[in-house]
């Protein structure tokens, strides 16, 4: 029994690493474009741009909550099911931080409020890079332990950068920004997305038998190991969504989109580069 | 349900057998353990309650990011170092503190360029710049709110330094349970400077001593006793003592006190002013005097300065300035409503990841104790959670919902090993597959850790928790659960 119909044999390995190289290479032309144009790879959000972020339940509308801000540097508001209100402050002074606070305690007594100073976001984010790319080269050097083989290793390491990659990339274009939940989800799909890609890479290379028996038994294990991840998560998303719970909605959806991009790069891209290392006689 | 055939019920001998079995134990005992130590009940009010911490985006409360105005430098001179110190200090009327060999502390505001030609004429060359204080002050800094936040009363309060890589500590951390975020701005972000400066000639004054020189301060008291001469006795540390003496004799105050007030002051704003008594200047003259008594006059009035000497004295002794870099609030309800939201989300996802299971094996006899081990795992975590009394987050939600969705990941990788090819293995190959589906999973494992490392290292804020949870989440499982779950699918699969 298996989910979908994974057909391995069909299709050559060329065959199988085009489409996700193609997106990835599409991911990685507009991460770089945003970068050209805003100086980071991914839109920073209020953690690392600095400003005010207030979470409010009302019923007043947009255009009320706007006209009893319009003092205020308001940037945005956006709203969720069951009268959430997100609002979206820019960088001010203390003494208008302070007035704004007083403000919003006075209109919405139930509001949560966080405000983080424009320099302070600027080392949170230098930090949250840092462990980022510390993750991503500690990870790789697991995995190039655990293998001792170039190539199956690459594959690997590849795949999980694939899977950030096109993350990221739909982050900007679903308007997800980079704030410290969001972080903690694409590290955790560093760690995450490589599961079934171990899972993948063991059964090839250490297991007797043909290459598509071994290719079809991998995926039959590998895809109910994502979905049981997949599955946990959308519960999340599903109830942090209705509940709205700003920071659990960012954080499984970027988790859901890593583990949907992993699905791809799993099952096509790195076992396309592994059938072809086996064909060419690697892994003997 | 279907039965393959020759399954039948286990009986208690087979069951006896798995429960003492040393990874079953283990894991049985950790679980007994971990709800002694959730510890749920009813409390007084009639709610469920227990022993889990909350964090304040889950329960009414306030943080303050606090940046710290001063930095640690590095620094060269061909000076003897008191002079190139005396001179600095003097110079940039802040106090310099020697961190080790090559770092000073300035416990004041300066830019990188301010400092280079000050450094330049004090006889030295500014090295390094890193805006921050060393550890020793942080933590000094730290106990002083602490201190000062706990004598207001306030329930419950956490103060963090968050220390750096190069152990120059820069931003500290004050949360604060049950109040709201104006409340703890009012507490905290108001920090005092304390400093007391003398009387040089005319209206000049010259630093003395700041305020972490004041080793303790006593309650407002009559001296001498019964007089209705009312006042603060405080003490100096030994070097403040050598200060305030060296301070006193230098600009004569002790020849001529009248002229050479003592000068308090919070935040720039004198808060008392008076010469030294005849009978101190003369003390002062010859030794270090570390007991000191400000006195602030007759009857009530002398009792009511007094009492605002002791607080300015007490609060205001942060040795350096704070700024409000950050802060936020969560209040009670949405605190409220996120817990259930929290709450809900782990149970759906936990009954969501069982059908997933279901559809896949179709067999309760595997799918349930797949899906009891998840939930163990889930509660061993939340037990250690309340025995360190870490304080859970909506990122350590997410984290342990993830663990949820990964741990299950890894029971199929031990199912399906083990079922290979559908046949129930004998002993010995059942043996060798575990041992290759251990080998898949602790690969993973050690992923997962070392991509949360990193986060757990730094001082990134909220989510050092949420790092350290999954790293304890990961090892969890794959030093209790999942050994115990290969020998738990061994016995009910070898029926």
């Amino acid at each position: 029994m298996g989910l979908v119909n994974y057909n391995i044999e069909k299709y050559s390995p060329k065959q199988l690493v085009i489409i996700p190289l193609a997106l990835l290479a599409i991911s990685i032309v507009m991460l770089g474009f945003t970068t050209l144009s805003t100086g980071m790879p991914l839109t920073p959000g209020i953690d690392f741009s600095g400003g005010t972020a207030v979470t409010i339940f009302s019923a007043d509308s947009r255009e009320q909550i706007q006209t009893t801000f319009s003092g205020y540097p308001l940037i945005d508001v956006s709203e969720g099911v069951n009268g959430g209100k997100f609002l979206k402050f820019g960088s001010m002074d203390d003494t208008r931080y302070k007035d704004l606070s007083a403000l919003i305690y006075q209109k919405y007594p139930d509001a949560s409020i966080n405000q983080i100073g424009e320099t302070f976001g600027k080392t949170l984010q230098s930090q949250a890079v840092l462990a980022m790319v510390f993750s991503f080269i500690g990870m790789a050097i697991v995995i190039f332990i655990s293998f001792r083989t170039f190539v199956p290793s690459v594959a690997v390491v590849l795949s999980a950068f694939a899977d950030m990659a096109m993350t990221a990339a739909t982050m900007n274009i679903i308007g997800i920004p980079l704030s410290l939940g969001t972080v903690a989800a694409l590290l955790m799909l560093i760690g995450y997305s490589v599961d079934s890609d171990i899972l993948l890479t063991n059964r090839v290379l250490k297991r007797q038998g043909k290459l598509n028996d071994k290719l079809a038994g991998a995926f039959r294990t590998g895809i109910i190991m994502t979905s049981t991840t997949l599955a946990a998560v959308a519960a999340m998303l599903v109830v942090s969504w209705i509940g709205s719970v700003q920071i659990l909605t960012e954080i499984s959806a970027v988790l859901l989109i890593g583990l949907l991009f992993d699905v791809m790069n799993t099952w096509l891209t790195n076992v396309g580069i592994l059938k072809w290392y086996v064909l060419k006689g690697g892994g003997k | 349900m279907v039965c393959p055939e020759g399954r039948r019920e286990m009986n208690s001998r087979e069951l006896k057998t798995m429960i003492t079995d040393w990874r079953v134990a283990t894991l049985l005992i950790l679980i007994v353990l971990s709800i002694i130590a959730i510890y749920p009940h009813i409390d007084q009010q009639g709610n469920l309650a227990s022993n889990l911490q909350y964090g304040l985006d889950l329960q009414q409360g306030a943080w303050l990011q606090l940046d710290i105005q001063a930095e640690v430098v590095g620094y060269t001179t061909d000076r003897p170092l008191s002079e190139f110190l005396t001179n600095l200090s003097t110079n940039l009327d802040a106090e310099v503190l020697q961190v080790d060999a090559n770092h000073l502390e300035i416990q004041k505001y300066y830019s990188q360029a301010d400092l280079e030609p000050r450094f330049v004429a004090a006889g030295g060359q500014l090295t390094s710049y890193q805006q921050g204080v060393s550890k020793t002050t942080a933590d000094s800094v730290k106990r002083i709110l602490e201190n000062k936040i706990n004598s207001l009363g306030t329930k419950d309060a956490k103060v963090n330094t968050l220390t750096g890589l190069n152990n120059v500590a820069r931003y500290i951390r004050v949360e604060l349970a049950g109040v709201d975020m104006n409340q703890a701005q009012e507490l905290v972000g108001k920090q005092g400077k304390f400093e007391i400066r003398i009387q040089t000639t005319g209206n000049q004054t010259e630093h003395v001593l700041s305020g972490d020189a004041i080793t303790s301060v006593q309650v407002p008291s009559q001296e001498p006793p019964g007089s209705n001469n009312w006042g603060v006795g405080f003490t100096l540390s030994e070097s403040g003592a050598e200060a305030f003496r060296t301070a006193a004799i230098q600009y004569g105050a002790t020849v001529d006190p009248s002229k050479h007030n003592l000068i308090m002051l919070l935040d720039n704003e004198t808060v008392y002013s008076a010469p030294l008594s005849n009978d101190l200047a003369g003390k002062v003259q010859s030794e270090n005097i570390r007991q000191l008594f400000a006195s602030t006059g007759a009857g009530d009035y002398g009792t009511q300065q007094a009492t605002n000497l002791e607080i300015h004295l007490r609060a205001g002794a942060l040795p350096v300035e704070v700024t409000i870099a950050g802060s936020g609030g969560v209040s009670a309800p949405l605190g409220e409503r996120y817990k259930q939201m929290a709450l809900l989300a782990g149970i759906l996802a936990l009954v969501t990841v069982g059908f997933v299971i279901y559809y896949r094996y179709r067999e309760p006899y595997i799918v349930l104790p797949m899906v009891l081990i998840n939930a163990s795992e889930i509660i061993i975590l939340l037990g250690f959670i309340s025995l360190i009394r870490f304080q859970m987050d909506l990122p350590t939600i997410a984290g342990l919902i993830a663990v949820l969705g990964t741990g299950i990941d890894q029971l199929v990788v031990i199912t399906d090993e083990i079922l290979h090819e559908g046949k129930v293995p004998s002993p010995n190959l059942y043996i060798k597959r575990l041992a290759r589906a251990l080998s898949i999973i602790v690969v993973a494992a050690a992923t997962v850790v070392i991509a949360m490392v990193p986060l757990a290292l730094m001082d990134l804020s909220t989510l050092k928790g949420f790092a350290i949870i999954t790293i304890l989440g990961v090892l969890v499982g794959v030093i209790v659960t999942r050994p115990a779950y290969g020998k738990i699918i061994m016995q009910i699969l070898s029926r």
